[in-house]
């Protein structure tokens, strides 16, 4: 079940953060309401993808390992154009999982992002979500 | 009477004798194993096909400079003979008279083994390999070839690169790679193999290709368990890490200016603690990497100075609440080099982090040095006024795991850093190295090469150039888009 966080001060931009890990979604989305970003949080993976494509945000910050599919099927449904119509999301991969190199080179292909959690704090996300157009 | 000759009136022809006598040797033992090389190679390719020394690599070709193209045919026919050679045996001493044609033979072959035509389709595959891709005669033979073998090769000098290579330049030539992998369609298992394959232009009946695969699933397969426990490991370390730094990025913001010093120290320390075990796992990860030769790097044109200082800038809380403070002195209009960002921005936060582990004197001072050598090399230095090195261990500095016995109980550290920033470094084609003196400190330097000087490589590709650190590549993945 998706939860919204409506920031205080919105800037415009809507963020889907799929992320089942509650102690992280949550420092995220601290972050991000404060800089001014509408977070919605969703920790499974086949509702993500059907929020996902509604095509609503500008960002979708995807966790590798979710639940019901993983974050790699999602992208694989949302760049595949029989199934999603171009999005106008940026697709962020936040992630804590190593892959081999030949399967991160094929994720990185497709998404606009790579991120691993460990290395960022939840204010470096933001600073780096900021640069995005 | 007495005679006095001069002193050293003999001397010259002495030394004369000696200089002859050990250049004779020397030129004796350089050129036996130059002669002896291709016998060598020779020798390592049957070891290689022999079962009970299944462990000994393919030979490498690339030693050879005697004979190379007369070697290669050699090594091919070696690796022929020995995917018929069992059953020619098995045949010959059986009751039964057959007639040994080609296909029996080569489809009683264990090793699994197809024959390709110039287009790269297949003209015949053995049982061996039906069994082995698990796809029958009909869905193997005419078929594309990678339609039947998905291979994926550890680093850019796959199989097609080589074919390209060697069509239009040799007429036949034999080339081995180890770690193939195989990717079954529609099935979890996967398979690691040895290949050969041998090329011939002008086979008579169109056998352009023939390739030879030697399973080492079982092998290789323990180094690949090895690395998907430490990804998993990995993974469950990094949880908690993003959190505790989740936590304290939330502290530091809420409790800005509100805090004691004293506690403002700490949530400092804390942070920098934080950090270093982020830096402690990139090791850990890249370690792993390297010696399962998957650290690949790729080298773009980058300005030194910026990437130097954000790496600095990055360490400079550590240094902080340690009391250490940088110095840099870098040129100005230092030419652009060709370096893996992530890669050498990994070298620099090691060699940073010791010495600020290493600053244990009085004097808690590093200089970070960049230059132009006379040689027009790119050069680096960081140099700390700390516990020095002793002469005994300075050999062994950029072995793997390797600690200086005095420091162990003193300074904290797991001996990776040092081991894979010289790989990192000999990767880009530069070189690191360290000046100490016990008591007084060190300096640890590197050189990098200007990129108009790398750039002749990347020329007709028009891709980034690649080298693989005895294959491998990059875990700091921020900003990377």
């Amino acid at each position: 079940m998706a939860q919204d966080f409506t920031s205080p001060n919105p800037i415009g931009k809507k963020v889907l953060c799929m992320e089942d890990e509650h102690f992280i979604s949550e420092l995220y989305v601290r972050a991000l309401t404060k800089a001014g970003y509408d977070v919605t949080v969703e920790v499974d993976g086949r509702e993500g993808l059907k929020l996902a494509q509604t095509d609503q945000f500008d960002i979708i910050l995807l966790d590798l390992m979710i639940p019901t599919i993983t974050g790699i099927e999602v992208l694989r449904h949302l760049r595949n154009p029989a199934e999603t119509k171009p999005l106008r999301a940026k697709i962020i991969i936040t992630t804590n999982l190593e892959q081999r190199e030949d399967i991160r080179a094929d994720i990185e292909k497709q998404a606009d992002g790579y991120l691993v959690k460990a290395e960022i704090t939840p204010r470096e996300l933001v600073e780096f979500l900021d640069t995005i157009r | 009477m007495q005679r006095y000759l001069p002193e050293h009136d003999n001397l010259p022809l002495v030394s004369f004798c000696l200089i002859a006598l050990v250049s004779l040797l020397l030129v004796a033992w350089g050129s036996a194993r130059y002669l002896s090389q291709p016998v060598r190679t020779i020798w390592e390719a049957v070891l290689h096909i022999s079962p009970e020394t299944a462990n000994t690599s393919a030979p490498d070709l690339k030693k050879v400079h005697l004979g190379r193209e007369l070697v290669a045919q050699l090594i091919g026919h070696i690796y022929q003979i020995a995917s018929v050679a069992d059953d020619v045996a098995k045949v010959s001493n059986s009751d039964h008279k057959l007639e040994l044609r080609g296909d029996f033979v080569a489809n009683s072959l264990p090793l699994p083994v197809v024959v390709l035509d110039k287009d790269m389709n297949i003209l015949f595959a053995n049982e061996a390999l039906h069994a082995y891709v698990k796809r029958s005669e009909a869905e193997t033979t005419g078929q594309n070839v990678y339609l039947v073998l998905d291979m994926l090769f550890s680093n850019q000098n796959t199989f097609d690169k080589w074919l390209e290579d060697v069509r239009g330049k040799k007429v036949t030539a034999v080339r081995t790679w180890e770690r193939v992998r195989l990717n079954l369609p529609e099935q979890k298992e996967m398979r690691l193999f040895d290949l050969v394959a041998y090329y011939n232009k002008d086979n008579p009946e169109g056998n352009e290709i023939i390739l030879t695969i030697y399973d080492r699933t079982r092998q290789y397969s323990q180094d690949e368990q090895a690395m998907g426990f430490l990804a998993l490991a990995v993974h469950e370390l990094r949880t908690p890490l993003t959190l505790l730094r989740g936590y304290i990025d939330v502290f530091e913001e809420e409790f800005d200016g509100k805090l004691s010093p004293e506690l403002t120290g700490f949530m400092r320390k804390m942070k920098a603690t934080a950090q270093q075990l982020t830096t402690f796992i990139g090791n850990v990860l890249n370690v792993a990497r390297f010696e399962n030769d998957q650290l690949i790097l790729k080298l773009r044109e980058e300005e030194w100075a910026p990437l130097l200082k954000s790496a600095i800038d990055d360490v400079k809380l550590r240094a902080d609440v340690r009391g250490v403070s940088f110095t840099l002195k870098i040129d100005d209009n230092l030419p652009t080099v060709g370096v893996d960002a992530v890669s050498i921005y990994e070298v620099v936060n090691n060699l940073l982090d010791n010495s600020i582990k290493y600053s244990k004197g009085e004097k808690k001072e590093v200089i970070i040095k960049s230059y132009l050598t006379s040689n027009g090399e790119v050069e680096t230095t960081v140099q700390d006024f700390g516990v020095g090195i002793p002469e005994s261990a300075m050999g062994n500095l950029f072995e793997k795991f390797y600690r200086d016995y005095r420091n162990r109980t003193q300074v904290g550290g797991t001996g990776m850093g040092l081991y894979l920033s010289k790989a990192i470094i000999s990767a880009h084609g530069g070189h690191i190295w360290v000046r100490s003196k016990e008591g007084q400190g060190s300096t640890f330097g590197f050189t990098l090469t200007p990129y108009s000087r790398i750039d002749d490589e990347k020329k007709g590709t028009g891709e980034d150039i690649t080298r693989s650190a005895h294959g491998w590549i990059k875990n700091h993945s921020m900003y990377r888009r």
